[in-house]
């Protein structure tokens, strides 16, 4: 009897094991989802949010200086308004193209690459002190406006910048074709 | 797909004949926004299309409409200013319609070229909107406060 039970807990837990791995997405590690992700992540950051004329544009104290000297003070609160906005945008995408990173950097990045423990712990600490950059950025030009804090804009630029190095390099061997071809094959596990 | 360097020696072509008599990059942006078709996204210019082919004409003028783009978004704000006041008095409208008509219908929306990235268009677009308020504020000067 002992017997017959425990040949049917163990057929029980065969079967749960086989439906939860029948469950698992093709987003789950060693799928191309994540990966696919992550590069566009890498791409909208290195040609949307990170090119250093835009970040020019949008901070540039020439234009508050314009407006200071030369604009009717009736326009300048809408001024700042707007470039506030625009900066609040600016770190918001920045902040969460790198979360897309970071869980790609936690999820699967060893499926595809082989870090070194060096790389990974500088990683690491990068993610770490872009997240908390950007986060204390978000406060500082939600407190004190867009044109108040150009250092700090200038230091969270340069260590995005810096992290997308590391990730490219690291998934350096996945060239743009390679990345079609998997964006092909992720949307047709997708459709299955 | 056209070849790359066909595109280029009609883009070239285009800014020499055409794009060379708009001087202002909001024009431009206008013009070449103006050359596409909204239901395909296509662009079509006969005269190009004619030395060229109608695809490499689509892909000169799709270049070239990005590169207006990029030039205006690189613009101070004072240039931008000038910009409009310069493309407000080209269209011979008085400046209160012009104005009023600009920040109601945003025509500027639909001028951007197609894959722009999300942030730079929100940028531009909130600069015309800063712009406007400039010109509007100086057309129309606010009340001064009565004194105390």
């Amino acid at each position: 009897m002992i017997q017959l039970i425990l040949i049917l807990a163990f057929g029980a837990l065969c079967l749960s094991s086989l439906y939860f791995l029948a469950r698992r997405t093709p987003r789950a590690e060693g799928g191309s989802g994540p990966l696919v992700e992550a590069r566009q992540a890498l791409q909208a950051l290195r040609s949307g949010l990170l090119p250093p004329e835009l970040i020019a544009r949008i901070f540039a104290r020439a234009d508050l200086e314009y407006v200071l000297s030369e604009v009717p003070e009736n326009v300048r609160p809408l001024f700042m308004e707007e470039r506030k906005k625009i900066a609040l945008s600016w770190v918001n995408q920045v902040r969460r193209q790198i979360l897309l990173l970071r869980r790609f950097y936690l999820g699967s990045a060893r499926s595809y690459a082989r870090l070194s423990f060096r790389t990974e712990i500088a990683l690491a600490l990068d993610f770490a002190a872009l997240l908390f950059a950007c986060r204390a950025l978000q406060v500082a030009l939600y407190v004190r406006g867009p044109f108040a804090v150009p250092g700090m804009v200038e230091t969270t630029a340069a260590v995005a910048a810096r992290v997308c190095k590391v990730y490219e390099e690291s998934l350096a061997f996945l060239s743009p074709a390679q990345l079609g071809a998997l964006a092909d094959r992720s949307a047709g596990a997708a459709r299955l | 797909m056209p070849r790359r360097m066909d595109v280029q020696q009609a883009a070239e072509d285009l800014r020499r004949r055409t794009l060379s008599e708009i001087p202002r990059s909001l024009d431009r942006l206008i013009y070449l926004a103006s050359m596409r078709d909204y239901n395909t996204g296509l662009y079509y210019h006969d005269g190009l299309a004619s030395r060229f082919t109608q695809e490499v004409a689509c892909e000169a003028l799709a270049d070239c409409h990005r590169e207006a783009f990029r030039d205006l978004v690189g613009s101070p704000l004072r240039g931008l200013v000038c910009q409009m006041e310069g493309y407000m008095d080209s269209t011979h409208t008085s400046p209160g319609e012009f104005l009023t008509a600009w920040k109601k219908l945003e025509p500027y929306r639909v001028a951007v070229p197609v894959e722009t990235d999300p942030l730079s268009a929100e940028f531009l677009f909130s600069s015309f909107k800063i712009a406007l308020a400039i010109l509007e504020a100086r057309l129309r000067p606010a009340p001064a406060a009565p004194d105390a």
